[in-house]
Formats: C-alpha cells, structure tokens, sequence
C-alpha cells in the first residue's frame, strides 16, 4: 500500500470508497505495482478480497505483500483472502490435466462459445458467503491481474465484458463491494480492431468510475522518473466530477512517490 | 435545437445520442427523460447499463409514477436467472407485451441505455429491423431514445444504426469542462435534413443551457442542400454589384462604334478643300510572276 497514493486519491484503508470500478491500464509501461498496491491496500482494510491471479503465482504475489506489509498466506487461511490460480489452472486445463475446482472454473477455455460464466460464479459465491459471515461494514473486493491474459487466452472481447458487467453489478451494486482490473495494451495490436485489448480498454473505461492509466514516458528513458499516471475520476456517480491529473512517479523498493509533471528532484 | 427535440408532435421519432468514453451522453438522455415526465409522458426504460437508482437520480420526483425501469442491469444475459426482461428479449414483440404491462392512456417514450449492449449481442441488421418495427407500430411509442457509444463499435455498425434514426446528436467534450458540443442532425419527414452545433452545460440539476457556437452565429440554421452550393462572388477583390446611380451612369455612355446621329454627320460631312483620291488600276501593275513561297522548303 502506497500511503502517498492514497492520499491522492483522497482514501485510506479506515474510509474504503464502496461501489468503485477502479480500471488500471498501462501502455508501454508496468502499472503491477498498482495491483499489488490494492491488494494489500483492501487487505489492511478488512475486506474480503478475492483475487484472480492470471499473471503471476501466489508466491510472487505473497513476496510482493510482503514487502508491503500484508501477509497473504495468513490472510489465506484466516479466509480474508480468496486466491484463484488461473495461471496454473488455464496451463492445467490447456494441457488436459483435469481435476480440481479450479479447473472446473476454467472451462471457459474449452467450451465450444468460451464464456466466463463459470468463472463469475465462482467469485460470487466466495464474495457472497463473506457477505452471509457477517463483519457486513467491510465490503468485498475483487481484483483481476489481468484481463488482456484472457483476451489471448481466446476469450473474445464480449465475453470478457460480459463477466466485468456482472462482477459490477453483483459486486458493486448488490453487495456495496468494489472491482479492481487491470488490462494492459499493446500498440501492434490494432489490426484486428474488435478484439483487441485496447478496444477492451475503450469499453472499460465506460464502465469504470475511477481509471489510472500508466503510460511510458514520451520522452523515453529516465533514470529518476519512471513513467507517468493519469488519475481520471469520471463524472458517473451522483456529485463526482468529472476531473483528470497527470503525475509523474517513481517506485522505490516500499513505496511510490508521485510529482507533478517536471517537478522531479532530478529536474530541480 | 437541442431542447427543440422532445417538443415535435409527430410520432415515430428515434433519436440517438452518440457519445464516447471521454463525454458520457447519458445525462444528456436524462435531460430528455426529465423533459418527457414534466409533459406527462410514461417513460420506460430498458437499462443495461446503469441501475435504477443512478438514472433515476436528478429526475423530478413529482413525476416518478410515470417512469418504469425494466432492468437488465442485474442480469443481462439470464445468467442468474433475477430478471425477466434480458438482452435476448430484443424485439418489437416482447418490447411491446413490456410495455401493455404498464399501460397508461397518454403516451410513452421508451428509453433504450444503451443500445451499444444491444448491438454486442445481437446482428446489427436485426437490431434496425426490430427498431424499425418499434417505430412503425405506432400507438403507444410516441418517441424512442437510444444511447449508443460510438468507440466500441465499427464506423459501420455506428452509420448503420444511426441511419434508422431521425434525429441523431453527437457530444464531445471541450476544453472548458462545464461546456461540451452537441452536433446535432435531424431529419424531417419532408425530407429536409437540418445540423446544427451547439455548447451547451448540463449541471446535477439537468438544467439545460445553450450557447450558439461563435463563429457561425450569423447562420447557423443551414440547410444541408444550400450549403453545399458556395456563393462565388462572395470573396472577389474587385466589385461585381451595381449600385442605382452607378447603372445610370452607365447608361449614359456611348459605346464606341456605334453611331450616333451626331457621330455620323460630323464624320461624313465634307470638309472645306478636301481632295479626292483618283486611282486607275495599270494592267501590269499587279502582276507578279514570282512565287511568294519558293523560298519555303515545302
């Protein structure tokens, strides 16, 4: 968790905004430290997070949190935390290892019309159930690393907005929790127009009400500033305007400072 | 123009509001909905995208007896098996059963959000037909609108759609974050085709405040046809028009070669002590044997 991004956004883990849509992207650039930045971010909140890993194995994940403070082997056994290996899962699947739940889940990738219901399913009822425990005060969380691994897994870009429709509608609207994704973009991707990831970028970014869009320096390289967010708070829900920022960043080992454009220390 | 679409009385409109990610349309199409209330109008709504309580925020509360949310927003696709109406339900026909459920005597506007997840799960061909139908049936729907994001679809899907509309607006945001431009064009019965851009601001409160586009404020109401037909006179460096005094003027001067009386007696009156030219053509005077070419290499 990255106290000082927090405080850009206005949030801290005592006052999680509920019903949020947060859509992270980045273009040429690395915006995993966002990931993680909200995954021990709800964590340390209390909320029930269920994460779908398509990127990483938990190990990866669990080194990362643990630099940040987050343990999530215990928050996995507490049952605080949910974590789907769909790494491992759509390799199993693939190579026609049947067996597990998880695999079950995945079927999405063989099904004559792939489609993630199966997957949406699984993350209701393990956010659901948190909602039936009682400890109502601290809503449920998903968060996916990332949905551009679906797209080349050979999921279309329909399916895959079909499943963000229903985790926002399940998740946000029905159970007051909050939807964190991540899609990154290529930009050689653009000869096949509908079912590329910048297209399910475009489409996302109807939905969502909070977007952090991480792009790679214009300028190219930079030892001290490592690239440039762009922190869009959409105008969807009652009383939010409309309103962009652009800050440049740079990751140090446990933590981000942000800056405004040019006001570097390297550049002053 | 923007407020003059709700007011025609004719039935069968179909306006679109075309928007992308960085301006959204719907409060524009509230705007619309809250309008249609105020006169009375039932107002049903097929929601995809939004739920009830965040399209139903802002609206006149004195009025909501009049609007009827039919919600796919929960489930869209029957997967959970919660709603009645669902994206398969697209059609003329169960539109219509819809909307007899709720019947009111005056009429009815039907409210589409969005029509881009209509499109993504239907063939864009049956889509127009079923909209087509919609609009021919006559009776109960005095005017459809529809929302539709003009970045998640093909240039052709988004022309295609927007040809079965009579009256199709464009937003686009400005620099200046309270003002956006609407473009807005709209198709007569007649046949007659009108645009117009406008800014106009559209607060919480859906209030809805116009301001003709600055640089065309002269004429702004321009019919397609008269302005594709450029007046060419209009931009010379040198003057084409006549002024009354100045078409006098040039009446009153004689053209040259042409004779007047006056003209005519001073040059044929003969003078005092002119001559006369006497000639006598010689016999050999004209002759000349000599060929005038033969120096050409002909």
């Amino acid at each position: 968790m990255f106290v000082e991004l927090n405080s850009i956004l206005n949030t801290s883990p005592d006052d999680v905004t509920q019903r949020e849509f947060i859509l992270l992207s980045d273009r040429k650039a690395d915006a995993s430290f966002l990931i993680h930045h909200y995954l021990s971010f709800y964590l340390k909140a209390g909320c029930k997070v269920c994460f779908v890993g398509l990127v990483q194995s938990l190990s990866h994940y669990s080194a990362v949190a643990q630099r940040l403070g987050v343990n999530l082997v215990q928050a996995r056994e507490k049952g605080q935390l949910v974590f789907v290996e769909a790494l491992k899962a759509s390799a199993a699947v693939m190579l026609d290892q049947t067996g597990g739940d998880v695999a079950q889940m995945s079927d999405y990738l063989r099904s004559p019309v792939p489609e993630l219901r199966a997957l949406f399913e699984f993350v209701r009822a393990s956010l659901s159930q948190a909602e039936a425990e009682a400890d109502s005060n601290s809503p449920p969380v998903l968060i996916v690393d990332d949905l551009s691994v679906l797209l080349s897994l050979g999921v279309s870009v329909r399916a895959v907005l079909d499943f963000t429709h229903y985790c926002q509608a399940t998740i946000c609207s029905q159970l007051q929790g909050s939807v964190v994704t991540l899609v990154r973009c290529d930009d050689d991707d653009d000869d096949d127009e509908d079912e590329s990831s910048s297209h399910l970028l475009r489409a996302l970014s109807h939905q969502c009400t909070l977007s952090l869009r991480v792009e790679g320096l214009r300028t190219g390289y930079c030892r001290d500033i490592h690239d440039q967010v762009e922190i869009w708070w959409r105008g969807t829900g009652e009383n939010v305007q409309s309103q962009r920022k652009i800050f440049q960043y740079k990751v140090y080992d446990k933590s981000v400072s942000f800056f405004a454009p040019g006001t570097s220390s390297a550049v002053l | 123009m923007l407020s003059e679409v709700l007011q025609g009385t004719e039935s069968g409109g179909f306006v679109i509001i075309r928007d992308t990610a960085c301006y959204s349309g719907r409060r524009l199409l509230k705007y619309y909905m809250n309008c249609a209330l105020k006169r009375g109008e039932a107002v049903h709504v097929l929601g995809f995208e939004v739920p009830e309580h965040e399209l139903c925020a802002g609206l006149d509360s004195n009025y909501l007896h009049l609007f009827h949310f039919h919600s796919a927003y929960t489930d869209p696709l029957g997967w959970t098996k919660q709603s009645l109406f669902t994206v398969k339900h697209f059609s003329a026909k169960e539109i219509t059963l819809l909307l007899q459920e709720t019947q009111h005597a005056n009429d009815s506007v039907l409210v589409i959000d969005s029509l881009s997840w209509v499109v993504r799960h239907h063939d864009t061909v049956t889509v127009c037909q079923e909209l087509q139908k919609l609009r021919k049936a006559g009776g109960s729907v005095r005017m459809i609108f529809g929302l539709l994001h003009m970045d998640l679809h093909q240039q052709g899907i988004v022309g295609t759609v927007s040809h079965v509309a009579s009256t199709v607006i464009s937003v686009t945001p400005m620099n200046n974050a309270r003002y956006a431009m609407a473009k807005t064009s709209q198709r007569k019965k007649s046949g007659k085709v009108m645009q117009k851009e406008e800014f106009f601001s559209l607060p919480e409160d859906l209030t809805l405040s116009i301001e003709t586009k600055p640089n065309q404020s002269g004429n702004v109401q321009t019919d397609l046809y008269t302005k594709s037909e450029v007046d060419p006179t209009s931009n010379l460096t040198f003057n084409l028009h006549l002024s009354e005094v100045e078409r006098e003027a040039r009446e009153k001067v004689a053209l040259p070669f042409v004779f007047s009386e006056e003209k005519k007696s001073a040059l044929l009156r003969p003078g005092r002590g002119s001559g006369r030219i006497m000639y006598e053509p010689d016999a050999n005077d004209d002759i000349d044997d000599e060929d005038p070419d033969d120096d050409l290499d002909v």
